[in-house]
């Protein structure tokens, strides 16, 4: 692998500050920018993009010779919470490694000896290969970042991930800045960047999703948000989640708005504002808008039919992009979607379950979204939910959907019943009216979803996209609901936050945890209940604590996580919160 | 032999008219350093590279609307490579550019472009010159 990167600004194919930024997030290593151009302010615009070291053509050999600081002090740095003294030793007690001899050297600025050391070598090398080389033979011992313990991105770590990035602007935040406003412990800036860099795959997912769905919502014009979502959901790709939107206010006390949208730099979400979706019909949009783009963008990327695409897609809300909140109404599958997890399906899933569309539309919705992912499943639950909650959606009541959901989620919609199992194909259309109960077997078929969470609206909308049921145990996202508590309290969280985004979007990692409107705040996710659906969105507590156990879950689980998630893996929807 | 004496004529000559400054003879002392063709293939990607910047420039210069961000990108980009070369009259006409550029003056810029082509132009049958008395000089070497 590589230690070093130099590399040019001014570049046909891509400017050199972002590839800056991407290297330096992605694979972590030091970059070194070089160019012609010497102005302060571009060299100003190297450094604060992340650069090592900005050069200036024509480089000196000298100047070359001494990029191997770079690395090591990287490697040291990053090295700080663990063994550093190890890794002084490592070096030190190295006879060959005559430019590590310097270790000492390094760090108290004279490079000359390092330099002259490190030049023996190099002559039959690159001083990069050197390096390179050099870096190989003593990270055997100690493999950067490959034995380190996995970190595991709670919500409240996202959150205060978030919070540090929203505080030094998307733009500027780079890991180190945003290691030490964290202030955590054990946390290392190679952990922050790869966090990062994920964060910013999702925000600029949405900023697609939410692009899309502004078109369309600008098609639907100032619909009810359930209406909205009934709209959305009408677009049969991908409604579903829009139709969430309506229920925008998921937005948990910070899920979305917060944490979530903070994190992924939606402008303007609110915490507050999926309360505010809730109750504004067009607000809502922006959630789902925004889980929509989320998913559509994980969608996308993914080549699965994935629900949530459709989800997304639908949700076009104009104000999307600005809105994780739109997860919250949306989908918690968005959300999912946009995590590893199914994230397609996921998201679709939940967004069709948690939305209070019209039944009808749900089922849409779903369809398309199950289809992705087995762990779409939630959704159903939760939109089973999300009927129960009533008081957000209306017309929830009236979808059939919702009428057959009615039923469990404050019965003990059992979450069990979540038909995990990918293939959405299974659940037939007929299932629609059926109850939304799913049976327990169907979800054992995937494997991913111990538990089944009987998402009864989720069924219906499963069989709806039959085609989308991709094979994909997305698992991972519905592990939320995996745990039987906590998918009747996720269930109740998504029911609750009116929009299946609830769990989509907390799945989705997107931080959206809309979860159930009426979620207190309390993490106890579990005691939302659908009653509190008409009260404040607050779910963001209520299910995250559930979702991040069962992204946690997942994670552990392995899940394989498309690249393209935003990484919501990472980020339990307690994150959102 | 007369090849290499012809050669380090040229090399004076190119030093002397400003053709070519310091940077060059840094490359050549990491020439020393490296395999024998390494002054060949820089002077070779120098030319092939900076007549198609140059011709790109050309284009964007002579649409209706310029786009100067990217003239100025190439011209970076010309600069640089003159820079590493060591192609001093070269890289001086192309920070001349960029104050043309910088101003958004179209015909500032095409004068210079102009001048740019003609030193680029001139140091590129130099070179080709240079590469092909390098090439004799190391066949001359090579046989005895």
């Amino acid at each position: 692998m590589f230690d070093l990167v130099i590399s040019d600004v001014h570049m046909p194919d891509m400017d050199g500050f972002k590839l800056l930024e991407l290297v330096g997030l992605e694979m972590d290593l030091p970059v070194i920018m070089l160019s012609v151009n010497g102005e302060t302010k571009t060299v100003l615009k190297g450094i604060t993009h992340g650069a090592c070291d900005y050069l200036l053509k024509p480089v000196r050999i000298e100047e070359l010779r001494n990029v191997w600081q770079h690395v090591v002090r990287r490697k040291f740095s990053n090295r700080e919470t663990n063994n550093n003294l190890d890794f002084c030793k490592e070096y030190s007690k190295n006879p060959t490694t005559d430019s590590y001899h310097g270790l000492s050297q390094v760090t108290s600025g004279s490079s000359d000896q390092g330099n002259r050391a490190s030049k023996k070598r190099k002559e039959p090398h690159s001083e990069e290969e050197d390096e390179g080389d050099d870096n190989d033979a003593h990270d055997n011992d100690e493999p950067s970042g490959s034995k380190k313990p996995r970190v595991v991105w709670s919500v409240e770590l996202h959150r205060k991930f978030v919070a540090a990035v929203n505080h030094l602007g998307i733009d500027k935040a780079v890991p180190k800045r945003i290691l030490d406003l964290m202030n955590v412990e054990k946390l290392t800036r190679e952990n922050v960047a790869s966090h990062l860099q994920k964060y910013r795959l999702y925000l600029r997912r949405l900023s697609v999703v939410a692009s899309q769905q502004a078109s369309i919502a600008a098609a639907f014009g100032g619909r009810d948000p359930f209406l909205h979502m009934g709209a959305f959901e009408g677009i049969h790709n991908y409604q579903p989640f829009a139709s969430s939107a309506g229920i925008p206010s998921f937005n948990p006390h910070g899920l979305l708005s917060g944490v979530g949208a903070a994190a992924f730099g939606l402008e303007d979400l609110a915490p507050s504002k999926a309360i505010q979706c809730a109750s504004s019909n067009g607000a809502v949009s922006h959630c789902m808008g925004d889980t929509n783009k989320f998913h559509i963008a994980n969608l996308q990327e993914k080549n699965q039919a994935n629900l949530a695409q459709g989800l997304t897609a639908p949700l076009v809300q104009p104000q999307l992009q600005q809105k994780w909140i739109p997860q919250e109404t949306s989908d918690l599958s968005s959300f999912f979607s946009g995590s590893a997890l199914a994230n397609t399906m996921s998201g679709t899933l939940q967004r069709v379950t948690s939305s209070s569309f019209p039944p009808v539309e749900l089922l849409e919705c779903t369809q398309i979204k199950v289809g992705a992912h087995s762990s779409i499943r939630i959704p159903s639950a939760s939109s089973g939910l999300l009927e129960r909650s009533v008081g957000l959606s209306p017309n929830l009541q009236d979808s059939s959907i919702s009428q057959q959901c009615a039923i469990p989620i404050d019965d003990g919609f059992s979450v069990n019943k979540l038909p995990l199992h990918i293939p959405f194909v299974d659940v037939s259309t007929t299932k629609l009216d059926a109850s939304f109960v799913v049976p327990e077997q169907d979800m054992d078929q995937k494997g991913k979803f111990p538990e089944r969470v009987t998402v009864l609206p989720y069924e219906s909308l499963i069989a709806a996209d039959r085609s989308k049921c991709g094979t994909r145990s997305s698992g991972s996202t519905m592990l939320l609901l995996s745990d039987t508590g906590r998918h009747s309290k996720y269930l109740k969280f998504g029911v609750a936050s009116n929009s299946r985004h609830g769990m989509d979007e907390m799945v989705n990692g997107s931080f959206n945890y809309n979860g159930g409107a009426s979620v207190p705040e309390q993490n106890d996710v579990y005691d939302f209940g659908i009653s509190k659906l008409q009260g404040g969105f607050n779910s963001s507590s209520c299910s995250f604590d559930g979702l991040l156990n069962s992204i946690i879950k997942v994670e552990n689980d392995d899940v394989p996580f498309a690249d393209n998630d935003l990484g919501c893996e990472l980020f339990p929807l307690g994150a959102c919160i | 032999m007369e090849a290499k004496m012809q050669l380090n004529t040229l090399m004076a000559n190119m030093f002397a008219t400003g053709l070519l400054d310091d940077q060059f003879r840094q490359l050549q002392i990491l020439h020393e350093g490296s395999s024998p063709d390494f002054i060949t293939e820089i002077i070779t990607l120098f030319c092939m590279e900076g007549e198609g910047i140059i011709n790109d420039l050309a284009k964007l210069l002579n649409k209706p609307f310029v786009d100067f961000n990217k003239v100025d990108t190439l011209l970076y980009r010309l600069q640089g490579s003159s820079a590493t070369v060591g192609a001093q009259r070269v890289k001086d006409t192309c920070i001349q550019f960029h104050k043309f550029c910088q101003d958004n003056t179209r015909y500032g810029c095409l004068d210079t472009l102009d001048v740019v082509r003609n030193d680029f132009y001139d140091l590129r049958s130099k070179f080709q010159i240079m590469v092909q008395l390098e090439q004799q000089v190391w066949t001359f070497y090579r046989k005895h």
